[in-house]
Parts: C-alpha cells; sequence; structure tokens
C-alpha cells in the first residue's frame, strides 16, 4: 500500500501536477494582489480574500483533473491488472490510491497556507479552520473524483461527473435555501421541485459551508458550522470510500 | 444515378464554391437585419436578488462580495474613460449598496464608496441616496461606524445644503460611544444647530459636554475646554445681540 502511496506521489511529479498547480497558484495570486490593490480600501484584505477563493477553487479543480486523468490512464496501460496480480486487496488498492491523492493535496495546499501566513498579518486560528475545511472538501472532492473513475472508466465523462459535483455541492445552500423559498413566497405548487431540492441536499454534502474566506479575515467562524463541516466529512468521506469498495470490489478485468 | 455521380464527381468544386458564396451573402444579409439588435449597456445594471447572489457565491460570500465591489467601483468605466456621476441611476447604486451591505457589513469598501466616490455626483438630488444608505449602514452600530455618520454629516451640510438633515445625523453621531471617537462628535450637533441659526441648542450641547466635564462624568482636556468656552462666549454675546436670555434655553 505505501508504494502505491509514493507511486502515486511521483505520478504527480511526473504529470507536472505540482509544478503545473504552482504556476497556476502562483499566477491567481499575482492576479488577486492585482485585484486587491484596485481597491480603493482594504487592499490587503481583498488580496487575501482573492488569492484564498482561487487558489480553493484552483487546487480542487487541478486535484479532479490529476485523479481522473491518472486513474483512467492506469486503467488504459493495464497497470491496475499488474498492481491487483500481486499480493493486495482491492480495498487496499483504493486505500492506497486515496492515500496518495490526499498527501498530494496535502503537500500542495499546506504551502500555500504558509505562504499567506507569513506574508500577511491575519487571524490565525481562522486561517487554520479554512486550511483544515479546505483540506476536507479536497478530501471528499477527491474520494468523488476516484469513484466516478473507477465506476466511469472513461477519464472525461470522470472529470465531467467530478466538475458536476463540486459545483451542485458548492451550491447545495441555494438549493437547501429554495426548498422553504418556493413554499414560502409563491402560490404555485413547487412540491415537486422542492422534493426535487430535498433528494438532492440528501445526496450531496453541503460544500457551500467549507472554507468561507473570510474566517482569516474577520474571524468570523460559528462553532456550529465547523462542527457540521467536521460530522459532514466524517460521514461523507467513508461513504464514498465504502462506496468505491464495493463498486471496484465487483468490477471485473 | 451514374450521370448524377459523374457530375457531382466533375463539378462538386464549383458546386461548393457558389454554395460558399451563396452562404457569405446569406451571412451578410443576416448582419443587415440584425444589425441592430445589440445589448443595451448600462452603467449600473439592476442588483442581482438574494437568491442570485447565493447562487453566485458558490457558498464563499466574502469573495463575491469582494468581486462585486470591484464592479460597482469600477461601473462608468466604458473602456475608454469614465462616465459622468450624474448619469449613474442612483437608485440603482443604492440597491448595490444595500446588497453589498448584506453580503459583508463589516467592510469599509461600501461606505468608502459611498462617501468618497458616489457623493462626488453633479446631481445633488442623487446625494439623498447616499445619506440614506449610509443612515441605514452606521445604524447597525453606531459605535463603531461613527465615522460615516460624521460624512453623512458633512454631504448634507455642504453638498446637499440641508441643514436639518446635518443636524439629524449629528444627532445620530453624537450617540456614539466609541472610546476612539473625537469629542468633536459630541459636539458636532452644536456646530451645525449653531449653523442653522439656532443658537439655544447649541448653547445646551456644549453646557451639558462642559457640565460633564466639571462633575467628572467626562474627561476633556485643557484646550478642548478653552474652546468650547470660547464657543459658549461667542454664543452668549450672540444671544445678548439677539435680547435673548439664554436661561429660557432650558425652558
Amino acid at each position: 500500500m505505501r508504494q502505491i502511496l509514493f507511486y502515486i506521489l511521483k505520478n504527480g511529479l511526473r504529470d507536472r501536477l505540482y509544478l503545473g498547480l504552482f504556476i497556476v497558484l502562483t499566477i491567481s495570486l499575482a492576479i488577486s494582489v492585482f485585484l486587491g490593490s484596485t481597491m480603493m480600501v482594504e487592499s490587503n484584505i481583498s488580496s487575501i480574500i482573492f488569492g484564498l477563493a482561487i487558489s480553493r477553487t484552483v487546487v480542487s479543480l487541478g486535484m479532479i483533473l490529476f485523479v481522473c486523468i491518472n486513474i483512467s490512464r492506469a486503467f488504459d496501460n493495464k497497470e491496475i491488472e499488474f498492481i491487483l496480480s500481486k499480493s493486495i486487496s482491492r480495498e487496499q488498492f483504493v486505500i492506497g490510491y486515496l492515500g496518495g491523492f490526499f498527501v498530494a493535496s496535502i503537500l500542495i495546499i499546506s504551502p500555500l497556507t504558509l505562504l499567506i501566513a507569513v506574508i500577511y498579518k491575519i487571524n490565525y486560528l481562522g486561517l487554520f479552520y479554512w486550511f483544515i475545511s479546505t483540506l476536507l472538501e479536497n478530501l471528499i472532492v477527491i474520494c468523488f473524483a476516484v469513484l466516478s473513475s473507477l465506476i466511469l472508466k472513461n477519464s472525461f465523462s470522470a472529470i465531467l461527473a467530478s466538475l458536476g459535483f463540486y459545483a451542485i455541492s458548492r451550491l447545495m445552500g441555494m438549493f437547501v435555501m429554495t426548498i422553504d423559498f418556493t413554499d414560502e413566497v409563491s402560490k404555485a405548487n413547487h412540491g415537486d421541485l422542492g422534493m426535487a431540492l430535498k433528494i438532492l441536499s440528501i445526496i450531496f454534502p453541503r460544500l457551500d459551508l467549507y472554507s468561507q474566506s473570510s474566517w482569516p479575515v474577520y474571524g468570523d467562524w460559528n462553532d456550529s458550522i465547523l462542527l457540521i463541516i467536521l460530522f459532514q466529512s466524517l460521514i461523507y468521506l467513508p461513504l464514498l470510500i465504502f462506496m468505491s469498495f464495493h463498486d471496484f470490489k465487483k468490477k471485473q478485468f | 444515378m451514374k450521370n448524377f455521380k459523374v457530375f457531382f464527381y466533375i463539378y462538386s468544386h464549383k458546386i461548393f464554391f457558389w454554395l460558399f458564396i451563396l452562404t457569405f451573402i446569406l451571412q451578410v444579409i443576416f448582419w443587415k437585419f440584425t444589425e441592430k439588435y445589440r445589448y443595451s449597456s448600462e452603467i449600473i445594471p439592476p442588483a442581482p436578488s438574494d437568491y442570485v447572489v447565493k447562487a453566485m457565491s458558490f457558498g464563499d460570500k466574502e469573495f463575491l462580495f469582494r468581486s462585486l465591489v470591484i464592479r460597482l467601483q469600477n461601473a462608468g468605466d466604458i473602456f475608454a474613460g469614465f462616465v459622468s456621476l450624474n448619469k449613474y441611476n442612483y437608485q440603482r447604486v443604492y440597491d448595490w449598496m444595500t446588497l453589498l451591505d448584506n453580503l459583508n457589513y463589516q467592510s469599509r469598501l461600501v461606505p468608502s464608496l459611498a462617501s468618497y466616490y458616489y457623493s462626488q455626483t453633479q446631481n445633488k438630488s442623487d446625494l439623498i441616496y447616499i445619506l440614506n444608505y449610509l443612515d441605514e449602514h452606521s445604524s447597525r452600530d453606531i459605535d463603531k461606524n461613527w465615522w460615516w455618520l460624521f460624512q453623512a454629516t458633512f454631504i448634507a451640510k455642504k453638498d446637499l445644503n440641508d441643514l436639518d438633515k446635518a443636524l439629524y445625523f449629528a444627532n445620530k453621531l453624537a450617540l456614539n460611544n466609541a472610546t476612539e471617537a473625537p469629542l468633536w462628535t459630541k459636539q458636532m450637533p452644536a456646530f451645525i444647530s449653531d449653523k442653522k441659526g439656532d443658537s439655544c441648542f447649541a448653547f445646551k450641547v456644549i453646557k451639558g459636554l462642559i457640565d460633564d466635564s466639571e462633575s467628572g462624568k467626562r474627561k476633556i482636556t485643557v484646550e478642548e475646554m478653552n474652546f468650547m468656552r470660547y464657543f459658549i462666549s461667542q454664543i452668549l454675546d450672540k444671544l445678548k445681540k439677539q435680547k435673548f436670555n439664554p436661561q429660557n434655553c432650558y425652558n
């Protein structure tokens, strides 16, 4: 399993994931500083907010692409069959892959957070919460990307599915608002829409609550929100992992 | 059928050439009919609803707030200079500011834009929107927002030339209990009412502050006390000239 983990990390090097994300993040941070400096007041705060929000999105999208392309290539090159021919269970294989992706995402997010902590004077506890919740958000996205890549095989479909999952999960706050909103504001029968949204809210995680860029600036986190994030991750991560186990167990080569 | 294939084989390049010419002419005709369909360019578009904002934020309200502030700050940039502020729809500016306040009311960005930028409009009647916004923003927490109440007082007095409005803001400003707020925030109603010609009210405000200092309720520096005594003497002179007894101010 450790070998698989290191193999994934090396894949990151080979695919120039670290270099690519480093370049994109550097450009995003430069744009954030530029945008912040155009503000009438609160230039530094604005730069931090833009930097945090853009880098969070860039890392998530980067990891989705990396995971989906990596697994799809492993299928195409018969790497998976090769690895499974050794004395390793399918669960260990999935855990090894996930571990590799998790460590890769930690390697990307940690220096970014440290850089922001060193450059700007901010609320460090807020930044720590931002770091943890961004990490958890990334773990959920990675788990889903692994699952979709295992199920769909085709990298393009897996990428689209993962991007859709990420976007809908980030919009979930609005959907949840809409469930009550339709009944309150309009007399039209929105029962079906409300029910559809309710079903969506059962299936998808509340990623809209994760990594608020206001935490490191205003320190306005809410303990109950942090608890929701923690429990959501504790429930949703195993859910995706067990689903991956189940799907991969049934797969025939 | 065979003849058609031979015909197509021989003349296909000509057929496609004329088809190309035909579609090009169709494109030109299409352009001629649709040329006038253009996006209406608005300096300030209508503010989006809460629902749209929730969707646009993708869960990160702070990022959206900053992005929309950039939009409001650069509204009127037509890539060839800026439009004069009197051409802006200030009702919409007000809607945008209120919307942005709902996203983040702690930031100084929006009140700064209102006080230092949008208040510069040549159309003075539009200032009422700015004052309404500053009033609503500051009323959330007067102690934290006393500076914006001062800005509102200043805009009402200097730009709008409405002393009643200025006095309304000055009275609100004097209610602040912020430790960092200077003494003149408390004196402001006196200055405005003096300007308005209500020397009695000005006298009462400053006298109240002096009494607070003498009873030990409020610490006031010697320089401030000297200034206030001078201010009182000036008002007393004014009242004497009007043959008005200052004692009557308390009746």
